[in-house]
């Protein structure tokens, strides 16, 4: 990866000083990707500045040689491996496209991700890795709120900045972070708005009457299912079922049967992935159909219809949608959707937004690197200030809570569609729905 | 209401016939060989990935890998037990085997992560939904087919244990070694038998367990605890204790969802089994074997 005729220059001394050599970009290097397995090597090109070759372009010129590295921690492996490969997909997809369209700053960018096993413990000494043996630049966040805080915690510690693509919980909000944005448009208890408002709505005679509820014992999972749960009980429908089940639950043959005992009219899953599936299909057995089902994240996985067979009318909240004319959307789907064959969902969206957060915050104070002062200043400018990005324009309350709201989509002959809000939707909600 | 228990009973029932099969061949294990084999869940779970990635490769019905699995998990047995686990030092071979059987599991899980990655598996077949109705309750055709397999294996094991001069002679070595040694039967050769039939077991199993249930590298973890707890209270060693304190345990666990939820459930386990210890610690079932150890 290295190229052997640079002129090493001690980059690490360079940071912790807050100068900088004036070192012209290095040749684009044709491998910009490095995967966790690359650390070592990656290391190595910390240290280590380029030298000799052609003069930079724009802001290149003042920057720190070498690349921008970029650490992160993800949970490939484990409870979260799903979502988790899908926000790498997401960084991956960003920094070869940043790499392609002259770099961050005027330099490329290079990924040094990690493998946390979806383990809290492991992600805080990931991180802790990261900032000291890699000495990365920046650091971003992993997927789920309960790997967030324990991650967000040690960059903390640091002083870095800390955007997260995936810790939407009540809980990622209140440990009194002051380093933390989430770059996503809203947080977990409010991605069901549209739709409690939409059945609140509803006429008397037609609207549910009662409510089942099942979540994951995970602060995300729980968030968007409760903050619909709190909506719906203050417009007087009953909740007949609240089931809480470990991350590692696979037969859901149980909660199944207590939740089709209720016959609710509402089905609301705070679901990850395989757990959505495992209800649906253990609840498919039972011949259980509620009115209305909704599931967060699982619906927009993949794998989801084929796993279940009949998604009809099966509702999700989501951050994104391909679909959406947002500047930057565009030129991520169409780049993404070349790369991969086929179109981004929520977590490459999502990790693509953390990016772009992080590249403007860079941008705008012409700085990346891991020094208390540029990482200040990146924060104080995020506080401040409207990022676009392929999810719309994002700001921040003072706790890094995003300021907008998650759009709802539907299963709709075996389409995913935006139906609420009504001003965004392609189509209309399907009530009742399909029997699965 | 009713109906809500009825469903349970049956749930806890089909649950509990899956605990029954699994625990025999942990059990199995212990009563030939004074081995803990930590790695049994993970052969369950290999097992359960050799099912899947056959039915996604051929889209034939994942229980004809059975015979194929049945025998490779046989085999795998008698050479784990003939060049691995007959080598430990026998003062020590309990203790011993617990490290050896551990590095096991994690080389399995290893492999199945590095095969087939961490992601989450399902076989999708026509009737993963389908399910009959019986007075009132819905009984799901995976699961009962699941239940079927158990039963079916249990059965034969014990007709193998029972009637023939091979179970014998397994029954002799579990009962006394040195004695069944003197009565002239080949102690190794049975005891690496009784192994292979131990894993065979977990072929059953795994297959069974991948037609309703997501599989993942990790999975093992979650079916150890539970298992251990199984055999101990049914007295290790003892296969029809195994598959009595199974049922009992499964349809316990089944019921208590009910008032306690999913989490606290799933101590039930781990209670009996300090119940077990304290009361009882040759267990409810298996008697002499346990207490002579």
């Amino acid at each position: 990866m290295k190229h052997s005729t640079r002129r090493s220059v001690l980059m690490s001394v360079d940071q912790a000083g807050g100068t900088s050599t004036r070192v012209s970009r290095p040749g684009r290097r044709r491998a910009a990707l490095a995967v966790a397995a690359a650390g070592a090597l990656t290391l190595s090109a910390c240290g280590l500045g380029g030298g000799g070759g052609s003069s930079a372009e724009g802001e290149g010129e003042e920057g720190d040689e070498g690349p921008v590295t970029i650490g992160i921690s993800l949970p490939l492996t484990g409870d979260f491996s799903e979502p988790g490969k899908g926000v790498q997909r997401g960084y991956e997809a960003w920094a070869e496209y940043t790499n392609a369209n002259g770099g961050l700053l005027g330099r490329d960018v290079e990924l040094i991700i990690y493998d946390d096993q979806s383990n809290a413990d492991r992600v805080a000494s990931d991180y802790e890795k990261l900032i000291n043996q890699d000495q990365v630049d920046i650091v971003v966040g992993p997927f789920s709120t309960r790997l967030v805080v324990p991650a967000a915690q040690v960059a903390q510690d640091y002083g870095f900045l800390f955007v997260e693509p995936a810790g939407a919980a009540e809980e990622v909000f209140t440990q009194g972070f002051d380093n933390l944005f989430y770059a996503a448009p809203a947080i977990a208890n409010d991605h069901y708005n549209y739709l409690a408002e939409h059945i609140l709505a509803m006429p008397e005679g037609e609207r549910p009457t009662t409510a089942a509820y099942a979540s994951m014992d995970d602060p995300f999972a729980q968030g968007t299912a409760y903050g619909l749960k709190e909506k719906l009980e203050e417009g007087g429908i009953e909740t007949v079922a609240d089931e809480v089940y470990p991350p590692n639950t696979t037969d859901f043959s149980s909660i199944a049967n207590k939740i089709a005992n209720t016959g609710a009219d509402i089905l609301v899953g705070g679901t990850q992935y395989q757990d959505a599936v495992n209800l649906i299909v253990a609840l498919q057995q039972l011949d259980y159909q509620p009115r209305l089902a909704a599931f967060s994240t699982a619906p927009t996985n993949p794998e989801f219809p084929e796993a279940i067979g009949q998604t009809d009318g099966i509702l999700s909240p989501t951050g994104y949608t391909p679909d959406a004319d947002y500047p930057s959307n565009a030129e991520f789907v169409d780049f993404y959707t070349e790369q991969h064959g086929n179109p981004p969902n929520e977590d490459e969206a999502n990790a693509w937004t953390t990016m772009q957060v992080v590249a403007a915050a860079a941008e705008a104070n012409d700085c990346a690197d891991p020094s208390p002062e540029c990482q200040q200043s990146m924060i104080d400018w995020l506080r401040e200030n409207t990022v676009d990005t392929v999810v719309g324009p994002l700001s921040w309350d003072a706790e890094g809570r995003p300021q907008a709201a998650h759009l709802i989509q539907q299963w709709q002959d075996d389409e995913i569609v935006i139906v609420l809000p009504e001003d965004a939707s392609d189509a209309e909600l399907s009530y009742p729905k399909q029997d699965w | 209401m009713t109906a809500l228990i009825t469903q349970a009973v049956i749930l806890g029932i089909l649950l509990g016939g899956l605990y029954a099969l699994l625990a025999a061949g942990l059990t199995l294990y212990f009563g030939v060989m004074r081995v803990v084999m930590i790695a049994h869940s993970a052969f369950l779970i290999l097992a359960a990935y050799l099912a899947w990635a056959f039915h996604r490769a051929t889209g034939i019905d994942p229980l004809f890998s059975l015979i194929a699995t049945v025998p490779l998990f046989f085999l795998l047995g008698v050479v784990m037990q003939r060049f691995l686990l007959s080598r430990l030092k026998p003062a020590t071979l309990t203790m011993m085997s617990v490290l050896l059987t551990f590095a096991i599991a994690l080389i399995i899980e290893g492999m199945l992560g590095f095969v087939w990655t961490g992601t989450q598996r399902r076989i999708s077949l026509s009737y993963s939904t389908a399910s009959l109705e019986v007075f009132g309750a819905n009984i799901a055709v995976v699961k009962l087919v699941a239940f079927g397999l158990a039963a079916v294996s249990l059965l034969a094991l014990y007709l193998l244990m029972k009637a023939t001069s091979f179970g014998q002679a397994l029954r002799a070595t579990i009962q006394h070694k040195e004695a069944a040694a003197l009565l002239g039967i080949d102690t190794e050769k049975v005891a690496g038998y009784g192994f292979g039939l131990g894993l065979a077991t977990a072929a059953i199993g795994g297959t069974a367990l991948a037609l309703d249930s997501t599989i993942y590298p990790s999975l093992h973890w979650h079916w150890i605890g539970p298992l251990m707890a199984i055999i101990v209270v049914g007295g290790l060693g003892s296969i029809p204790g195994a598959a009595i304190a199974a049922l009992v345990l499964g349809l316990s666990q089944s019921l208590l969802q009910i008032p306690l939820g999913t989490t606290w459930a799933q101590t039930v386990f781990y209670l009996a089994l300090f119940i077990t210890l304290m009361v009882r610690p040759q267990g409810f079932f298996g008697g002499r074997l346990a207490q002579r150890f």
